[in-house]
């Protein structure tokens, strides 16, 4: 009986071990598939000598030519010209892209759309930085002064150019203005010394500090405050990015206004409660259709009606090798899905054209065995980042001692990383396609920290999970398995705050718990509506709070996930992130060495050249991923607008898309260069 | 027409024109209901359900909260009562899981000469029997192996947890947490109703306006605002319960408003001035004398008070803001039902709707009944 | 009379004040506000916000006052009719609710009527025809209506659409006719798309209608004076409309006035599902939002609804029972 039991047994583990792939057979998984392409993206062209000479429109803005609404097109592109060379061929001018959008709260929805507007863009690869709005740029050898070059003869989307005077005046008039930017952003202000943009010539412009700050051009090659370009940095109440449109928004700020009453009562006029309010929704192009703007669209119809409608910028400053003036595709309609049911329905249903926004990597099967009916295809595109579900430990948590005791303690973290079973969560949530491991970034980037890494404390072991729970002093447990409180003897309970996001969090909690179950700790799984869990995290009241990494790929550019650098999201310690942010005016200041020297070495990274950097990131990522402060499950996944869904007529769209903050998925896949085929 | 009054046949099986005219309301009611045949069988089912719900431990044949990647989405399994012999020995296959790489599918291929042979109050995971004693036994489980493995009668959720235990921790959270908000709800609106169409006046008017404030406030954001204001160390299902208690010293409302429209129809009465002369405090004639001439309605009210206890549980699941994960409800259940994964390749999943519903047609066949029953005009 | 009627409007002003009150408290109750709302929102679409900018809106938006003196600005603003901007939307709050209250009240009348006009007939039949199988047919239907969740029905029809029809159920226009302007193709478009929900919708109120009335009437035929009707030799049919019908409505009468806030939130759930354009919805993302003035307006109205419902309500049933009357000119 027994016998034949043991041999049962083993089939069955068999049977199960052909389900739960290892490291290496996920990889020929998905490739298998067939899902996941190659990188490939556009050239651009920088030689002059190379460039077309003659120059095409799209066949509505040649009428209005004729009709003398609009320069001719020779006119309308600047002298220093943006040739893009599409990824496979030449377009044909026409069509509506339609998308999928859940409100006024998705601008990033269109704002991606029109990523070409900052001033570096990053290939499709994600690693290297190219010219974009700005021609070229410069870092001193001393590292004090960043020079952004302009393209001559770049014009707004009314026509009237785009030269210095714009960041001058952003820099001036709404970065200095208290009420728009009360304090000083870091990205401008290295070791607390604030940096200031100066007007060179028409078309470039200075940024200056008083201390080497070599980062300054990562960042602006990235999506921060600073690079982010006008679109996503000025919509949706925000008031960054380098540049603004002087011409336009001058009168609306109470300098150029006759003073702060005179624009305060200019702005109850038109309905609004003051210049601020005013202000926020004059310079948001996607509220706003008279804004001048400088990406390949435009609204027509504002974000905030159920259909949300752009349309082609007539001053866009790109053509293709053959001269064609881009965008090829003549707008965008984006309709309004009040659920996320709908919008993943509507995408199988085959009315999207391109949608990789919002569609849930759960449904892929049924995604995929609808390609023919809806005709489309489907592509699986990789992250960067190594956690799609981070369990950040509240390092600066106090309300509770013995937890605070605990969450502070690296061993506590270790032995919780070790009893994760990272393959079941893989093959459950990510359908298998995910690589398991800690949070460390892919290792195609110079950031990963090196052979070891991805496996560090990130193994399945619960028999060293167990022995290192025994040996801090959790040796003692209850009558159910559980282990229990050195204060007061009862069952010692965690508590994890999940958030159903993009990802389902909260069930991804709920089996690792199932699984810290196994080693004796019990889990709280608390499946909290969104804003509360920002407000309790907010508040340093949480014990563990689960979301993903995304960003933390590019280390400098998007810290916040991966170190409490940010006061206004910073899980791991709410408390250490603003005193960090406040130079210890506010806060409290950390007591764990390893974070101190974490701070310490990020403080210092702004100052160092590349290469350097980079291996400062790479200790960073050691000491993280030594300390456990926050555990990794799996990462490079196609879950975050990973799956993509394009129509089968669409020409031009790459067979990758790079996945990370700055790639601006899908702006990154230059989409002003893609067209119907019929 | 109303069903006609006891018939020869009844008045001769409970013994007799005597008994009849002697019998108490209550055993009238009672011999008037067990004619009504349906709602006798509604009845019935009534307290079957509520048996499962409190032998939800002993029923479930799984961990509800285990989980496991290698079952997860498995189909229901089905039973094979005999084996190639003839013999009687109910067993079912073991399954092989695999993931097509092209379609991303999960199918499972029960392989026919791995047998699981189901045994009845077989060993799972342990449990306090109704809080009095431990124990680890089931009705059903598998020889050899362990149930996680290899029986799953209903299927499995996305985590590879069993439905059918998980269906009957969620019977025992569905069927008793709204009791006690509607008994309260009860009790506050035939009171407060009643003292509100009795009076009249000054206390009219009071109870009248508290009742527009109340019933004003919106439950969704009170709901909300409840949800987060309440201690984040309780336990989701002590929020929920505390919630409801809240929510039912709101809802008497809906009920003190019929009460008192019948009040102040009943108050001009020849009984009930009869008993205000013969000296009858107000609390026994509201209770005595009044009521009892409404009772259908009011149980007609109860009858459906309750499965809309359920019914609302399930929606604010649905929202988001009734019971969640971790804890198991049927309104929980149904939510992991709500999307098209579910509907396209795990439709077991939505079989938790069937108790749902066959409850509150039960809740409301017996309702009919008993309203049926209790009719003085009968 | 009219003394009674004066007083009641005196009342009801009062009470919509207490209910504003009640209102901004409840909305207030969550921690945070619009600006952490914001800030989750920006994280969950893969953006940020800086910690600075955050904090110029809190300034912007009064959010750094104490509560009561925020009430007060709100409630100075409500009473001159300016009910404030949606911080969501960026439109004025009026803007926001007024596309969307006419599709809702379009499609609640249409529910209510739906209802009403299926569900009296049915409850009078079955009560009449108490126990005949048309009777066991029709409460069975009716309480299948009241059982089954309506938003698994929505869902469930909304995808059995899909896979069988290819038809997009979802929302209240097609594709085409979304963006354009009225027409009268435009009209047969939303016609087209309104049964479902409307059906939907109906259920559930359609069962339990039939219910009350069902019992109501029960009680009503059980009476001595029906029986002398008949006795007296009136038609069957005027024995049954004539008195046991009114007076079996005279609990309706205190229903009318949920009406009146439902025709204009209708049902949140199935709006939800279906993604119709109704004001359900739009106050959910506004409270989940924080969207303080949204919320706020919104909540409002239907308090100020249901108040006016009640009063009606009352008159309603003053003017069909005479009993009533009497007890209150008494």
């Amino acid at each position: 009986m027994r016998r034949r039991g043991l041999a049962i047994l083993g089939a069955c583990l068999l049977a199960a071990s052909a389900l739960v792939p290892s490291g290496t057979r996920a990889q020929g998984a998905l490739a298998q598939s067939g899902l996941v392409g190659e990188f490939e993206g556009v050239t651009i062209l920088t030689d002059p000598a190379k460039w077309p000479k003659r120059f095409k429109e799209a066949p509505q803005l040649a009428e209005l030519v004729k009709a003398g609404k609009l320069p001719p097109v020779e006119q309308r592109l600047p002298e220093d010209l943006m040739v893009v060379r599409p990824v496979r061929e030449i377009g044909r001018y026409g069509g509506i892209w339609r998308r999928g959008f859940t409100g006024p709260g998705d601008d990033e929805n269109g704002n991606r759309l029109n990523a070409s507007d900052r001033p570096i863009l990053v290939d499709h690869t994600g690693t290297v930085p190219r010219p974009s709005l700005a021609k070229g740029w410069k870092t001193s050898e001393d590292g004090k002064t960043f020079t952004l070059y302009l393209r001559k003869g770049l014009k707004w989307s009314d026509g009237h150019p785009m030269t210095a005077e714009d960041f001058v005046f952003w820099f001036e008039d709404v970065y200095n203005n208290k009420d728009l930017n009360p304090t000083p952003i870091p990205d401008m202000t290295p070791q607390g010394k604030p940096g200031r943009i100066v007007k060179v010539d028409d078309f470039t412009v200075n940024f200056e500090f008083d201390v080497p700050f070599y980062l300054f051009e990562e960042l602006m090659a990235g999506d921060t405050l600073i690079g982010g370009g006008q679109a996503v940095r000025q919509s949706n109440k925000r008031s960054h990015s380098a540049y603004a449109p002087a011409h336009y928004l001058k009168p609306f700020l109470p300098k150029y206004a006759g003073g702060v009453e005179a624009a305060n009562a200019a702005a109850k006029a038109e309905g609004f409660d003051n210049w601020v309010a005013r202000f926020h929704f004059k310079k948001d192009w996607t509220l706003n259709p008279e804004l001048p703007v400088l990406g390949p669209w435009r609204t027509t119809r504002p974000i905030n009606n159920p259909t949300w409608v752009m349309e082609r910028n007539p001053y866009y400053w790109a053509v293709d090798t053959d001269g064609n003036q881009l965008p090829y595709l003549d707008g965008v309609v984006m309709t309004l899905a009040e659920n996320l049911e709908l919008l993943n329905l509507r995408a199988i249903a085959g009315e999207y054209d391109v949608q990789e926004r919002h569609v849930d990597i759960g449904k892929l099967p049924v995604i995929l065995e609808n390609q023919a009916k809806g005709n489309y295809k489907v592509h699986l595109d990789l992250a960067f980042n190594g956690a799609d579900a981070i369990f950040q430990f509240n390092q600066s948590y106090t309300a509770d001692p013995e937890i605070a005791r605990w969450l502070k303690n690296a061993d506590f973290r270790r032995a919780l990383s070790l009893a994760i079973d990272r393959d079941q969560l893989n093959e459950t949530f990510w359908l298998g396609t995910a690589v398991p491991g800690s949070p460390a970034p892919a290792e195609s980037l110079p950031y990963f920290p090196g052979p070891g890494w991805r496996e560090k404390w990130s193994t399945y072991d619960p028999k060293q999970a167990n022995a290192l729970l025994d040996k801090i002093g959790l040796a003692k447990k209850d009558a159910r398995g559980f282990r229990v409180r050195t204060d007061n003897g009862e069952r010692l309970r965690l508590q994890v705050i999940a958030v159903q996001a993009f990802l389902p969090w909260p069930k991804i909690a709920e089996m690792v718990a199932d699984q810290w179950a196994k080693v004796g700790i019990q889990a709280d799984v608390r499946d909290t509506e969104r804003n509360l869990a920002f407000t309790r995290t907010r508040n340093n009241e949480h014990h563990v709070m689960v979301w993903n990494n995304g960003g933390t790929e590019l280390l400098y550019l998007f810290p916040r996930h991966a170190i409490p650098v940010d006061p206004t999201e910073a899980f791991m310690g709410p408390e250490y992130a603003k005193w960090y942010a406040s130079n210890g005016a506010q806060g409290t200041k950390p007591d764990d060495p390893d974070l101190l020297r974490i701070f310490e070495l990020f403080r210092s990274a702004a100052g160092q050249k590349a290469a350097e950097r980079i291996e400062t990131a790479k200790e960073i990522w050691r000491i993280l991923i030594d300390q456990q402060y926050g555990i990794g499950t799996v990462g490079q996944s196609a879950a975050l607008m990973g799956v993509r869904l394009v129509k089968n007529n669409l020409g031009n769209v790459p067979a990758r898309n790079c996945i990370a903050q700055h790639c601006r998925t899908p702006g990154g896949a230059h989409p002003e260069t893609w067209f119907y085929k019929n | 027409m109303s069903g006609p009054p006891l018939a020869a046949a009844e008045v001769a099986a409970s013994g007799g024109e005597e008994r009849v005219a002697v019998a108490s309301q209550l055993q009238l009611t009672w011999w008037r209901f067990k004619k009504h045949r349906v709602a006798l069988a509604s009845g019935i089912v009534v307290i079957f359900f509520y048996l499962v719900a409190i032998l939800a431990d002993f029923l479930a044949v799984t961990d509800p909260h285990a989980t496991d990647a290698r079952r997860s989405y498995v189909p229901p399994q089905a039973i094979h009562w005999f084996d190639e012999d003839g013999s009687f020995r109910p067993h079912v296959y073991a399954l092989k899981g695999k993931r097509d790489p092209r379609t991303f599918r999960l199918a499972y291929a029960p392989d026919p000469s791995e047998k699981r042979y189901l045994v009845l109050f077989a060993r799972g995971y342990s449990y306090s029997f109704l809080g009095l004693f431990g124990t680890d036994r089931h009705l059903l489980g598998v020889h050899d192996g362990r149930p996680e493995e290899s029986l799953f009668l209903l299927g499995t959720d996305q985590l590879g947890r069993d439905v059918w235990s998980r269906l009957m921790w969620g019977t025992r959270t569905s069927l008793f947490i709204g009791l006690v908000g509607v008994g309260l709800s009860l009790f506050l609106g035939v009171l407060l109703g009643g003292l509100s169409g009795l009076y009249g006046g000054v206390v009219d008017t009071l109870i009248q306006r508290l009742i527009e404030i109340l019933r004003s406030v919106p439950t969704i954001p009170l709901w909300m605002g409840l949800a987060a204001a309440l201690p984040a160390s309780w336990s989701v299902t002590r929020v929920y319960f505390a919630i409801t208690v809240i929510i039912s010293l709101i809802g008497w409302t809906e009920l003190a408003r019929v009460v008192r429209g019948r009040f102040l129809s009943l108050r001009e009465e020849d009984f009930v001035i009869a008993a205000e002369l013969a000296g009858a405090s107000r609390m026994r004639i509201i209770f005595r004398h009044m009521v009892p001439s409404f009772l259908s309605h009011i149980i007609a009210a109860i009858s459906l008070a309750l499965p809309a206890m359920i019914i609302s549980e399930t929606t604010l699941s649905f929202l988001g803001l009734g019971l969640r994960p971790p804890a198991i409800s049927w309104g929980v259940l149904l939510q992991d039902a709500q999307n098209i994964q579910s509907l396209g390749i795990a439709p077991w999943l939505l079989l938790p709707a069937i108790p749902v519903i066959g409850v509150i047609l039960a809740f409301n066949f017996l309702g009919d009944g008993l309203r049926d029953a209790a009719d003085p005009y009968g | 009379m009219a003394a009674y009627l004066a007083r009641r409007l005196l009342l009801a002003l009062v009470t919509i004040w207490a209910i504003s009150v009640v209102t901004f408290v409840i909305i207030q109750l969550p921690p945070g506000d619009f600006v952490d709302a914001y800030i989750a929102n920006l994280s969950a679409s893969g953006s940020m916000v800086s910690a600075q900018e955050a904090e110029a809106l809190r300034v912007l938006y009064g959010l750094d006052q104490p509560i009561w003196v925020q009430y007060l600005k709100w409630a100075a603003r409500v009473v001159r009719g300016d009910f404030g901007m949606s911080m969501e939307w960026g439109r004025p709050v009026t803007e926001v609710l007024g596309d969307r209250l006419w599709l809702t009240v379009l499609v609640s009348l249409l529910a209510i009527l739906v209802t009403w006009g299926l569900a009296l007939p049915i409850g009078i039949y079955s009560a009449v025809r108490q126990y005949s199988l048309a009777d066991y047919v029709f409460t069975f239907v009716g309480f299948v209506g009241i059982a089954v969740p309506s938003f698994l029905v929505a869902l469930v029809v909304m995808y059995f659409g899909f896979t069988l029809f290819g038809a997009n159920i979802g929302g209240l226009f097609s594709k085409e006719f979304e963006l354009a302007p009225w027409s009268w193709a435009k009209v047969r478009d939303l016609l087209g798309h309104l049964p479902i929900p409307v059906l939907i919708l109906a259920l559930a109120g359609t069962a339990q209608l039939i219910r009350v009335m069902r019992a109501n009437l029960l009680d009503e035929l059980g009476k001595p004076y029906v029986v002398t009707a008949r006795a007296r030799g009136l038609p069957e049919h005027r024995v049954i409309l004539k008195y046991p019908v009114r007076a079996a409505l005279n609990p309706f009468a205190s229903t009318i006035g949920y009406l009146f806030p439902f025709v204009v939130s209708g049902s949140i759930v199935i709006s939800l599902v279906m993604s119709l354009p109704t004001v359900g919805p739009l106050l959910l993302r506004a409270l989940v939002a924080q969207d303080m003035f949204l919320a706020g307006t919104i909540i409002l109205l239907l308090g100020v609804l249901t108040v006016l419902g009640t009063l009606i309500s009352d008159l309603v049933l003053m003017w069909i029972d005479p009993r009533v009357r009497a007890g209150i000119q008494g």
